[in-house]
């Protein structure tokens, strides 16, 4: 297992280590995994989508060579699917073959209230931990080691989630009526929230979180991402592209390409035996970065302009 | 560093950031763990911590910047600061010399020295004496606090001392900017100027050279310290007074009839709309989920009823969402309701988020469907295009809603509210009610907001009695803060 606390020692060190991991970050992300993991408290990543917020869970928990837990949101998600339920089955089929046993349990008891009595000296057998089947949230808890929990797409989930989420977030803990409150074990988990901000996070959820932006990267870095990526590619393509996705990103469009887009654009020209952009080529790999015929069309009409102005 | 920090916090309220108290323990926290050497690597940590929203990063870049801005008191700059001051001593003294104290010959008049020096460092205004030419060398060490603080070369120290004794003499109550000089004067006496004017001309009169020598020193770096508390002031009255400044101008252009808001407000209003916007969406976002009882969900049902021994008695219904109700904002963009058209329109683009379908129309004479303008444009573009195409043109009501009826009247049904926005002045012409009629049966509810207030309405041209009789509301509506109660009152029968 990789050595967490000496990775984490400095921005620089986690720098250094995303690098190795093919992650390149700016110094406001390392910073704050250095501040979460110093500070045990969760991120909040917002950002366009396609910049790599979940990338950066990702590449987190493979770093610190810890299991990844994913919980993935959508509309209508309760806490049966993400925290924990009874095992119905279970409890059902030992009941039908417990029933002699509880017979024998019963056997010679008078009266209803005697009988009760009886089983109450058993205690909630039914519902203890053995029956129990733990969803993301609680199997993130029960970790030995810690965890990287990765809550993705925060903001597709419904309002009552978000609350119900605040207690994991701020002590590392759920309560279940049945048997109490569950505490993280030794470590608690490192934790990340995605939000792609189609609506407004609520501020008590915000308020336990260091909310982190992540904006599209500037040329160099970018630059450095593709290279981190798809290394084959030749430098002078790498440059156009990036100046070429910049360029689209100043344009009016309902969906501006991210760096996901940059990178599998990189790996299609690379495919074409690509040595440098022209624009007959990128009219017709356009829709590897475009997403709507719209801003296909809009592009098309001053492709020429914006190639000329990157091959210079 | 912690009351700087509550400080730095403070104004982050007052620019519109909104922190928490537990944000604030956070804030502690990381300090801590941080420290302040490194000014970049707190920045990023604070900007974790402390904004929440994109925005607010932006508004905190800003104000980190301004709070802890602080200039170098570097080597460099010293160095060839003493370097001129060494040339401008070693030329005077070729000249016929010049020093201070028994240095100078004493057959020079007096009034020719000081012209000279005067013309040689016509900065130093205030500087009564000349320097001498000691040259570089070991300098004594400084004796009060001010002074080995200065000396000291460390600019976090400063910073914290300069920022203790403005919190001591209250810089924070700035209000105007010509009180700048009085606070800059009271931090300096704070810090302990007058010790160090008796040290400066102490050393000055000393008669070993390092003594003279960091006397000059001093008072170098009291000059320059001096400059920066002007600074620090300068900053403290933009942070404090300037924001509660804006914070009234918002407060007044809130209630301030839209007509008469001054184009340079403009932007300002834009900010506004979209804030009160905002306000809305965060309010109305969570009434969204009105949830209608439906079909038997079968698995949750036999989820829920496993655990009393699959007897179903716990019953559980789909849920489905009531669809959105339809809007429809008719608005008069002739020149005399343009401006709160142009409010009106930028409010209800704002609300997409939890507005139900806007179809926009806008007329003068003759009316026509806007909508797809502002699905194509920006907010700010499509007002200016709509403005551009449709204003101009005298006034007919009749004419846009017969235009309205074979345009769209089919399209209106009892989920439909109808928003018109118009001071109904029909320049006397045909006012053909009862299309409005006819719109007032079949939507859910027809709204009329008129710009101008109650006691013009039915007065010269105005149609406003034909036209308030077939409307289910009629409101004046003429300031931000009228849009903003109606609005809000949409948005809770709507949603």
């Amino acid at each position: 297992m990789a050595d967490v606390n000496a990775i984490a020692a400095s921005v620089e060190s986690l720098k250094q280590h995303f690098e190795q991991h093919n992650y390149i970050c700016s110094d406001q992300i390392a910073t704050a995994v250095y501040l979460a993991f110093h500070l045990n408290k969760p991120i909040l990543i917002e950002g366009p989508p396609g910049v790599g917020k979940t990338e950066l869970a990702k590449t987190t928990a493979e770093m610190f060579a810890l299991p990844m837990i994913r919980l993935q949101c959508y509309e209508g998600l309760d806490e049966a699917k993400a925290i924990y339920e009874w095992k119905y089955g279970k409890q059902l089929l030992y009941t039908q073959v417990l029933k002699e046993a509880l017979d024998e349990v019963l056997d010679g008891a008078k009266g209803f209230t005697q009988s009760v009595k009886r089983l109450h000296e058993f205690g909630d057998i039914f519902f203890s931990e053995e029956f129990l089947e733990p969803r993301p949230l609680m199997k993130a808890l029960q970790e030995d080691d810690g965890c990287v929990l990765l809550i993705d797409e925060i903001d597709k989930s419904d309002h009552e989630f978000e609350s119900m989420l605040l207690e994991i977030l701020s002590d590392f803990q759920i309560s279940i009526p049945e048997i109490g409150t569950i505490k993280a074990n030794k470590e608690p988990p490192m934790v990340f929230l995605t939000s792609n901000n189609t609506r407004e996070i609520s501020d008590a959820l915000k308020r336990r979180c260091l909310h982190l932006y992540i904006p599209f990267p500037d040329i160099d870095l970018e630059q450095r991402i593709i290279h981190a990526r798809v290394p084959e590619v030749p430098e002078e393509l790498r440059r156009q592209m990036v100046e070429f996705i910049h360029e689209l990103r100043g344009l009016d469009l309902k969906k501006v390409p991210a760096i996901s887009e940059t990178i599998d654009w990189a790996r299609t020209l690379l495919l074409l035996h690509t040595e440098s952009l022209e624009p007959k080529l990128v009219k017709d790999t356009l829709n590897v970065i475009l997403k709507f015929q719209e801003d296909i069309e809009n592009v098309e009409a001053e492709l020429t302009s914006i190639t000329n102005k990157i091959r210079k | 560093m912690e009351r700087e920090l509550t400080n730095f916090i403070r104004a982050l309220r007052m620019a519109d950031v909104r922190v928490s108290t537990a944000e604030t323990l956070d804030a502690m926290n990381t300090l801590e763990l941080v420290g302040y050497r490194d000014r970049e690597f707190l920045k990023h940590s604070l900007s974790l911590v402390l904004p929440k929203t994109a925005d607010e990063k932006e508004t905190f870049d800003r104000c980190f910047d301004e709070f802890f801005t602080f200039e170098e008191l570097s080597g460099e700059r010293d160095s060839t600061e003493a370097d001129t001051q060494g040339e401008a001593g070693e030329d005077a003294d070729g000249e016929g010399g010049e020093g201070s104290g028994g240095q100078r010959p004493p057959g020079e008049p007096a009034s020719g020295r000081k012209k000279k020096s005067k013309a040689k460092k016509p900065n130093n205004l205030y500087e009564e004496e000349p320097e001498e030419d000691l040259g570089p060398g070991e300098m004594s060490e400084a004796s009060g606090a001010l002074s080995q603080l200065l000396m000291s070369n460390s600019k976090v120290d400063l910073t914290v001392a300069m920022a203790k004794a403005g919190e001591a003499i209250g810089v924070r109550d700035i209000k105007i900017f010509t009180q700048k000089g009085l606070y800059t004067r009271r931090i300096m006496d704070e810090m302990g100027l007058a010790d160090l004017n008796q040290e400066i001309s102490t050393l000055r009169e000393a008669p070993s050279v390092p003594s003279r020598r960091l006397g000059q020193e001093l008072k170098r770096r009291r000059d320059w310290l001096r400059e920066q508390v002007r600074d620090y002031v300068e900053r403290q009255f933009l942070l404090n007074a300037d924001v509660s400044g804006r914070k009234l101008r918002e407060e007044l252009l809130r209630k301030v009839k839209l007509s008469n808001v001054e184009h340079r407000n403009f932007r300002l209003i834009q900010e506004m709309v979209f804030k009160m916007a905002k306000k809305l969406t965060t309010m109305h976002s969570r009434r969204k989920k009105v949830f209608k009882k439906g079909a038997l969900n079968v698995p949750r049902t036999l989820r829920h009823n496993m655990s009393y021994d699959g007897a179903i008695f716990d019953l559980h219904w789909k849920s489905v969402k009531i669809d959105r109700p339809k809007v429809f904002a008719i608005c008069d963009v002739s020149g005399s309701v343009a401006t709160y058209a142009r409010f009106m329109l930028m409010f209800l683009y704002s609300l997409d988020e939890v507005m139900p379908k806007v179809r926009s129309f806008a007329f003068s004479s003759d009316l026509a469907e806007v909508t797809d303008l502002f699905n194509r444009n920006k907010i700010e573009d499509a007002i200016a295009k709509v403005l551009r195409d449709y204003a101009g043109g005298s006034t007919d009501y009749g004419q846009a809603f017969k235009d309205f009826r074979k345009l769209c009247m089919d399209d209106v049904d009892n989920r439909t509210t109808i928003i018109i926005l118009g001071d109904a002045r029909n320049n006397y012409g045909e006012a053909n009610a009862e299309i409005l009629k006819e719109m007032y049966d079949r939507s859910k509810r027809v709204i009329w907001l008129n710009p101008e207030s109650r006691v013009s309405w039915n007065t010269g041209d105005s149609e406003m009695r034909k036209y308030g009789a077939y409307s289910h509301q009629v409101d004046e509506c003429n300031s931000l803060m009228h849009l903003e109660r109606v609005v809000g009152n949409l948005l809770k029968q709507t949603t």
